[in-house]
């Protein structure tokens, strides 16, 4: 199996072509090349990509921020369902 | 209403509980697993006195001992959501909301991530799953299987593998590439690696740590590191090669190594295959701080600590009102000093809820983390001192800015 066809984000399926493409096209940020690949938006909401997500966006910045998270933690951090968003258990 | 509650149910919470419950608190400890341990559930060894390390064993003691003390416990409950809404913490659960003025986040460390092409395989595993199946769950992950990333936990865990009856055919480096840092240089792993030598009965890591002290002998010995590799409680380790694909039909069948050079890149030519049914990613731990970021807390990026670290005192608070922070989310350390952390959360949570003379307690307490540090008998990173009063400088400017504020 090619480099290239590597899955990075396995609930949204984006491989590592993707989002190198991605990258270098739109040079984004790494909340950029979230929000146009969908990586990091699955159903474990970055769990299992995100440090892999963060590193390819990082690659080109020499300097990484010591104290401002790349890719920004938003809530819920666990899936919730509908039923319990809803409000039907009261 | 609670004097107190906890989220995550590892040695730092529990510690915490069991502490806050002797002085007269009433706390509630929230998990999203369904047991209490955390990942001391997974943690089976050998200590350098001879005596076992049973995970399993001294997660039921401390829950033992927290239940006795009457705190109170809501397992297979996640927590998606925490705000500070009129002096109050509020957090956010499936099935309630629950309040409370002190809130302690013990939430452990999470796994990084090495994509290698081909771990989407059915048969590729986090290292940390193999031992959760090893050692709790009693279930052998496979017969023969691949380790991909060569650090401390790893050689714990093959280690403990072995003793299961699996065999770990290699311990090897991912493929360099931008997904990969560290975890794929000869190097760097070299360094990390020298300090499990008092783990370690091999004559040849115990050697590296003597011969490799200086920067230049690291580079010639990953250079001069045997192409076949060595071995490592009769497991071979593997730091002249990487795995450049894990490849399958419809699971894993095994991977394709190749020979690299010292500055990881790969010789051409020198690819071969190794039959295995089940391959272990280890791209090491990383502090799992979701919620401290969502409740606003200041971050500071502490590469000894494992990744970016919420910003806490040695007391164990946060910057925020009622909000502190115990075990692995400040930094990745072994069970025992998180238990210790959770120790000095617990005294600083009954001291904010009004317990009085504890400030030599806490005291004490601090001195006893330092302690367990010093003679850790697992060290996730050799530098965890420095990263630790790096942390304590970046408090005290915080602090003398809000002053100045
Ligand atoms: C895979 C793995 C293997 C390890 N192996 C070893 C080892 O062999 N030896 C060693 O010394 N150390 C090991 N460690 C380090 C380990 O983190 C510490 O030993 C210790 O368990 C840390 O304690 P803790 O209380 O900080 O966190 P943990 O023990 O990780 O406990 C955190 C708890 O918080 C819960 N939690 C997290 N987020 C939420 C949420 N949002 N809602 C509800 N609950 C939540 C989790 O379910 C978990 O039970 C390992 C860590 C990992 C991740
Ligand atoms: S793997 Fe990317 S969101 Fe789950």
């Amino acid at each position: 199996m090619q480099k290239n066809n590597m899955i990075i984000c396995r609930c949204e399926e984006v491989t590592y072509a993707d989002l190198k493409k991605t990258k270098e096209k739109y040079n984004c940020t790494a909340r950029e090349l979230k929000l146009r690949t969908r990586a990091g938006m699955g159903y474990c909401g970055g769990r299992t990509c995100r440090s892999a997500v963060d590193k390819i966006a990082s690659s080109l910045e020499k300097q990484k921020e010591k104290d401002i998270i790349p890719l920004k933690y938003q809530p819920p951090v666990r899936p919730v369902s509908f039923a319990d968003l809803g409000g039907e258990h009261k | 209403m609670h004097n107190g509650i906890i989220i995550g149910a590892g040695p730092a919470g529990l510690t915490a509980a069991v502490t806050c419950a002797e002085n007269g608190l009433d706390v509630i400890v929230l998990d999203e697993y369904m047991r209490a341990g955390g990942r001391l559930l997974g943690q089976l060894y050998e200590q350098p006195d001879g005596k076992w390390w049973n995970g399993i064993k001294e997660s039921e003691r401390l829950f033992q001992q927290a239940v006795d003390l009457g705190v109170q416990f809501r397992f297979g409950t996640a927590v998606s959501n925490i705000e500070y809404l009129d002096d109050m913490w509020v957090i956010y659960t499936e099935k309630e909301v629950l309040q409370t003025s002190n809130l302690l986040l013990a939430t452990g460390a999470a796994e990084s991530p090495v994509p290698v092409p081909g771990w989407t395989l059915p048969g590729v595993m986090s290292v940390g799953a193999a031992q959760v199946m090893t050692n709790v769950h009693r279930v052998k992950p496979g017969e023969r299987g691949v380790i991909i990333g060569i650090n401390v936990l790893s050689a714990a865990i093959a280690m403990e593998l072995q003793l299961a009856g699996v065999e770990v055919a290699s311990l090897t480096l991912p493929r360099m590439s931008e997904v990969t840092d560290v975890e794929a240089h000869p190097k760097e792993v070299m360094d990390s690696l020298l300090h499990v030598s008092h783990m370690a009965p091999s004559p040849f890591v115990k050697l590296g740590s003597k011969f490799m002290k200086g920067d230049f002998m690291k580079k010639m010995g990953a250079a001069f590191y045997p192409k076949n590799g060595v071995k490592m409680w009769d497991i071979p380790i593997q730091l002249r090669k990487a795995v450049i694909e894990i490849y399958g039909e419809n699971q894993v069948e095994g991977v394709t190594l190749a020979t690299i050079n010292s500055k990881g890149d790969v010789v051409p030519g020198t690819e071969e295959n190794i039959a295995a049914d089940f391959v272990c990613i280890a791209g090491g731990l990383y502090p799992l701080a979701e919620l401290a970021a969502i409740a606003g807390c200041p971050f500071y990026l502490v590469e000894e600590l494992g990744g970016y670290v919420p910003l806490h005192s040695e007391e164990m608070e946060t910057t925020l009102d009622g909000l502190y922070v115990a075990g692995n989310i400040t930094g990745i350390e072994g069970a025992k000093v998180a238990a210790a952390q959770g120790h000095v959360a617990g005294l600083s949570i009954a001291r904010n809820n009004g317990i009085r003379s504890l400030d030599y307690k806490i005291m004490d307490a601090i001195q006893h983390v330092k302690t367990t540090r010093d003679h850790a008998y697992i060290q996730f990173h050799p530098q965890i001192q420095k990263g630790r009063s790096k942390i304590q400088d970046q408090w005290n400017t915080y602090q003398r800015n809000v002053q100045e504020v």
